[in-house]
């Protein structure tokens, strides 16, 4: 009882004033992010998505070298004399060459990986805020049902971004330093906006999506099983629809990767005529997405003002 | 920011309007008023009674379905009323992984307290709850009372006017419950209104007289316990009297209108049953007086807060 006394005659009382209460929302992004980098399960997978992101770096310089020092070159390969370029042609398929295709493709498989981490992460950043009842540490404080939401979102968003766009933005900056880096820069505006184009889509359309579904079955096998839906199951179905029975390419619009691949391509001013797959319009693609980020809002909307956020 | 901006204020520290709350079909709220203006409310009542939604709806977590609930004036559903109300939750699910200074830190920061103030309030607040030395463990590795301090420490950052506790002794020592006791009654002293809700009738009767009881979703009574068992005049009080002459007393007794039993325990015991408690605690003074009685011990055997709420509730009292 002592202690509390003594410190109770130490106690100062805290005069100021608080900050607004979008600042408690990027608090919340903030220990999001935190939580993901404290799991040691997704390291393995941090550590993919870093390979990933070196494959495209030094293969960029990779393929630079090989143009300007070594294409006409041959090396013995099994005994027989190959051109060193022909050995690297495996890399044409990627576009390692600083263009639209060489960023859609970098964000296009590093998607993968942020879509496992999402998955397995959901119920950690949102769902355990239901299920366990933490929400009204949250709600008990000084920030609206938005700022909640919103703080969920900004840590989903800042956690995609971190793993797309950032290294595709390093991406377009190595590239600019491998070629006449006055001219690429200028040349390749476009890409430099697409990048963040491409970010923003991904950004709004998963973190939308995953708070949604996490506030929808809160635990994470359900929630693995509900994105195993989505980006496995819908984009199997439309690859046996359109490939298989030779459907119309809209029938690809329930594959919201393959949407949200065709948003960015067309963000990063890509030629989309020369797809070897039958495609959708992009109109339409984009359409689909709005679609699914309107009925996410519109579900936590309905969340929020029936208030039983808090079950 | 001191615990109450405006302490005086015409409007009350909280205000329950009418307030109403339906989960569906089920009625957890009832046509609720009630208005509190500062010290300490103890806020009982059995499984189901309506404390919690009461608790949801002053701490701006669920909105009324009918009628108003406002905190100095501020609708409580308002982000802003709740920078003058702190919150301490029953349960205690954080993120586990976390330090218990790391805790309070985000919380203060989620507050809207800046950098460096965050660390500052955070450190002030782990050493007001005497947890300073424990801040830097994990939060996994804590015992309930611990969790219960760090709770009582997230929910002290804004110095919040009125400080809504949920079950804060669940769990706790004796000891720990007697610092925690001699902390909400210090910070009632220095303005902090506080509403308590709790199982531990005994602790409570020692942190506060005033209650408000609740049952099936309204407010049964609200005051203090001598005020609630003045009214229960359906309910006659049990008085053990320890009075030499005991037998002579009793007949004396029961010729009183107030009394409707006495029961001889020994020559020197006497159970009365009595209605309206205080006539007949003022009749039997001036009995004393006017006999010169040889009175040793008076012992009101139900105005515990059990009995009480035993009466009011319709029960056993068992909350």
């Amino acid at each position: 009882m002592n202690e509390v006394s003594d410190s109770l005659l130490r106690y100062r009382s805290w005069r100021g004033t608080l900050q607004s209460p979008v600042w408690g929302s990027w608090a919340m992004a903030r220990l999001s992010v935190a939580q993901m980098a404290r799991r040691k399960l997704f390291w393995g997978l941090y550590a993919l998505a870093l390979m990933i992101f070196f494959f495209f770096f030094y293969g960029q310089y990779l393929v630079v070298w090989i143009q300007l020092q070594t294409a006409q070159q041959t090396v013995l390969f099994g005994g027989v004399p190959v051109k060193v370029g022909e050995l690297t042609k495996f890399l044409d398929r990627l576009n390692l060459n600083g263009s639209a295709q060489t960023f859609a493709n970098f964000i296009w498989f590093q998607g993968y990986i942020v879509m496992i981490v999402l998955a397995l992460a959901g119920a950690v950043l949102v769902g355990n805020d239901f299920q366990y009842g933490s929400l009204p540490y949250y709600l008990g404080k000084p920030i609206a049902r938005r700022h909640y939401i919103l703080g969920k979102f900004l840590g989903v968003g800042l956690f995609v971004n971190i793993l797309t766009t950032l290294p595709a933005l390093i991406l377009f900056v190595q590239a600019g330093l491998l070629y006449d880096w006055e001219v690429y820069y200028v040349d390749h505006l476009r890409q430099l906006i697409g990048i963040f184009g491409y970010g923003l889509f991904l950004t709004t359309a998963l973190s939308l999506l995953l708070v949604a579904s996490a506030v929808l079955v809160r635990r994470t096998v359900p929630l693995i099983m509900l994105w195993s839906g989505v980006f496995v199951l819908c984009r199997t179905l439309a690859n046996l629809l359109v490939d298989g029975a030779r459907l119309d390419g809209a029938w690809r619009l329930i594959d919201l990767w393959n949407n949200l691949y065709l948003a960015g391509l067309w963000c990063l001013g890509a030629d989309l005529g020369d797809m070897k797959r039958e495609q959708p319009e992009v109109w339409q693609a984009i359409a689909v997405i709005a679609s699914v980020c309107l009925l996410c809002l519109v579900y936590l909307r309905k969340r929020v003002q029936a208030v039983e956020v808090i079950s | 920011m001191t615990p109450d901006p405006n302490p005086q204020s015409p409007d009350p520290l909280l205000l329950f309007d009418a307030a109403s709350k339906w989960y569906g079909p089920v009625l957890g709220l009832n046509q609720v008023t009630l208005e509190l203006r500062g010290g300490i409310t103890g806020l009982v009542g059995a499984n189901g009674a309506g404390k919690s939604t009461l608790i949801r709806l002053a701490t701006g977590q669920i909105r009324p379905t009918l009628g108003r609930v406002s905190v100095r004036g501020l609708d409580a559903w308002d982000w802003r009323a709740r920078r003058l109300v702190g919150y301490c939750p029953d349960v205690d699910n954080f993120y586990e992984d976390q330090s218990g200074r790391e805790f309070v830190h985000t919380m203060a920061r989620l507050s809207g307290f800046g950098r460096h103030d965050a660390t500052r309030r955070t450190d002030a607040l782990l050493e007001r709850v005497d947890m300073s030395d424990r801040a830097d463990r994990k939060l996994r590795g804590y015992s309930k009372g611990m969790r219960q301090r760090i709770k009582l420490a997230q929910a002290l950052l804004t110095e919040p006017a009125l400080l809504v506790l949920d079950e804060p002794l669940a769990g706790i020592d004796p000891v720990g419950r007697q610092e925690l006791l001699e902390l909400f009654r210090a910070l009632a002293s220095q303005g902090t209104g506080l509403l308590v809700s709790s199982h531990e009738l005994e602790e409570l009767e020692k942190l506060t007289n005033h209650v408000a009881v609740m049952a099936r979703g309204r407010i049964a009574a609200v005051g203090t316990l001598q005020q609630i068992r003045d009214r229960l005049n359906d309910y006659p009080m049990s008085v053990r009297i320890e009075v030499a002459g005991a037998k002579q007393v009793a007949k004396t007794l029961l010729d009183s209108d107030d009394v409707t039993a006495v029961r001889l325990e020994s020559a020197t015991a006497i159970v009365v049953t009595a209605t309206h408690p205080q006539r007949f605690f003022a009749a039997f003074g001036e009995l004393v007086i006017a006999e010169s009685l040889d009175v040793r011990s008076l012992e009101p055997l139900d105005d515990s807060a059990h009995a009480i709420l035993g009466y009011v509730l319709g029960g056993s009292g068992k909350t």
